[in-house]
């Protein structure tokens, strides 16, 4: 076959070009100079107050300088956020992977009638579409400050993650299980747990375990906002200038995620 | 006794997957339906426990009408419809014993499926049906560590414990090796006389067909075209069946069949 070749073509070609990612020239140098057109408009139309950024480098610098050495001064605040932000992740793991399940089930096209799913994927994307740094403003002006904003927020969050990622391992399942018993007779919500529920079950731990971990970074975040934990007394810590002690939360949080990163991966890990 | 009338299943617009199609099966009795793949032997089975929906024609198991059935009433009647799979269809990560009580779903109420809380005479049933065919001792192993014979044979007590008038298999052998595969056709052919039950087997080895069953069934293009003695199924009658299949219309018939399995 290569011999073929060979004979057939006259001169044999030596050089060679990737081809272009966008063929057509026109478009191509089109995009090109349009996105540096329009970065340097955008750089030019912000308002960068160079004076004010010169003026705040040495203030910045200070407040680093001031935050070494890192000090731990009230160990008994921090404990008590830590835990607070534990209890909230936790709480919120439980409630938000509680409720995506149901939610899952609904958003998954194989499973459920049209306008159920389109109500599942309904939720799932108004649970996506907002960080919770702004979920957690609304549920501070709807429920006060305090970990109940902080648990709903993350509920929230985790409905988003959750449900989407096991309404597809649903979607992927083994359709011959449910046929059997659907065959055998059995209803439509018996089947469900029987032939779908073992079947997403090893992804669905995995899920709780990285949503988990996932709450427990998120809670510190929406804690600045008012929604209670580690996160409220880091804000105090600032609102106070207090920033060597600050700067010490700000490691405890950082160790505290590792450490439960760590513990999390090894376990999803074993069951994967 | 199965009987079925005029059956006929179109997928959409396309050609007709079953046309017209007449076949009875008196009680106690092994037939195995042979033919090409895309014949529409699977859609045959899949249409009387109604995984397929039959376009027309109708189907009568014991005097009840298949093809009308809704909701619970069809459910109820699919109880009584043993299905045996190619690829098994157990629930893997569930026990042998758990997958064989799952055949007591369209039985017992929801919540004491749902808490495995079954009613003694099932459990009672699964041990008797588990020794018979040899896998009692596996009641508490999840199915997936099981081999392929193993695996069938839960696959037949879970639908033996249906207490069924009938038994669909729907290529119960392809996926087993030569020896497990004769023991599974043995099991079927003894149960169905121990039971008195008509088994329907879609089959592709003829061998075993017609060393196991009593009657065989050849389809081509959706339509009987062989019904008879495993004595009388002679060469000419295999080249019926299975020779020359011009390629288009093959391929319009796998066709339909892809499709139905999707739906």
């Amino acid at each position: 076959m290569s011999n073929q070749n060979a004979a057939s073509a006259p001169l044999p070609r030596r050089t060679w070009r990737k081809p272009p990612f966008i063929a057509n020239p026109a478009i191509r140098w089109g995009i090109i100079i349009l996105s540096i057109v329009y970065i340097v408009w955008a750089l030019a139309t912000l308002p960068f107050d160079w004076v004010r950024i010169q003026e705040g480098l040495p203030r910045a610098a200070r407040i680093f300088s001031s935050a070494f050495p890192p000090d731990l001064k009230r160990p008994g605040l921090v404990l008590d956020g830590l835990m607070e932000t534990l209890r909230i992740a936790i709480l919120a793991t439980i409630l938000g992977v509680g409720a995506s399940i149901p939610i899952a089930f609904m958003a998954a096209s194989n499973l459920a009638p049209r306008p159920i799913y389109l109500l599942g994927r309904g939720i799932i994307i108004v649970a996506r579409s907002f960080h919770p740094v702004i979920v957690a403003i609304v549920f501070v002006k709807a429920v006060g400050f305090g970990p109940l904003a902080g648990i709903l927020t993350l509920a929230i969050y985790s409905i988003g993650f959750v449900a989407k990622m096991l309404a597809e391992r649903i979607e992927e399942i083994d359709w011959g299980q449910v046929e059997a018993l659907r065959a055998a007779g059995a209803g439509y919500f018996i089947t469900l747990i029987y032939a779908v529920l073992p079947q997403i079950m090893p992804r669905q731990i995995g899920l709780t375990i990285y949503q988990f971990d996932s709450n427990l970074r998120a809670s510190a975040v929406v804690g600045i906002v008012g929604a209670g934990g580690i996160g409220a007394t880091l804000m105090n810590a600032f609102r106070r200038y207090d920033y060597d002690f600050a700067l010490a939360i700000t490691l405890i949080i950082i160790a505290a995620i590792l450490v439960s990163e760590a513990i999390s991966g090894r376990i999803r890990r074993k069951i994967w | 006794m199965l009987r079925i009338t005029n059956l006929v299943k179109c997928y959409g617009n396309d050609k007709a997957v079953l046309s017209d199609l007449d076949l009875e099966v008196p009680g106690e009795s092994c037939v195995a339906i042979i033919g090409a793949s895309g014949a529409g032997k699977s859609t045959l089975l899949r249409c009387i426990n109604r995984l397929v929906e039959p376009t027309s024609g109708s189907i009568e198991l014991n005097g009840v009408n298949l093809t009308q059935l809704r909701g619970s009433a069809l459910r109820g009647a699919r109880r009584r419809i043993g299905m045996i799979f190619q690829s098994f269809n157990l629930i893997d990560r569930l026990t042998v014993m758990e997958n064989v009580l799952s055949g007591r779903l369209g039985y017992v109420p929801f919540w004491r499926a749902a808490a495995r809380r079954f009613p003694q005479q099932d459990i009672d049933r699964a041990f008797h049906l588990m020794e018979r065919v040899g896998i009692a001792h596996y009641a508490n192993k999840r199915a997936d560590e099981l081999s392929g014979g193993e695996r069938q044979r839960v696959g037949v007590v879970r639908a033996l414990m249906q207490e069924p008038e009938i038994l669909l298999a729907d290529e119960p052998t392809a996926s087993l090796d030569p020896k497990t595969s004769m023991q599974i056709m043995e099991l079927l052919r003894s149960l169905s006389e121990e039971y008195r039950l008509p088994v329907l087997i879609n089959i592709h080895n003829v061998q075993e067909a017609k060393e196991y069953t009593q009657r065989i069934v050849g389809m081509r293009f959706g339509r009987i075209i062989f019904d008879g003695l495993p004595s009388d199924l002679d060469a000419d009658a295999m080249d019926k069946v299975y020779a020359g299949v011009p390629a288009a219309e093959r391929q319009g018939a796998e066709g339909g069949i892809a499709a139905g399995a999707a739906v």
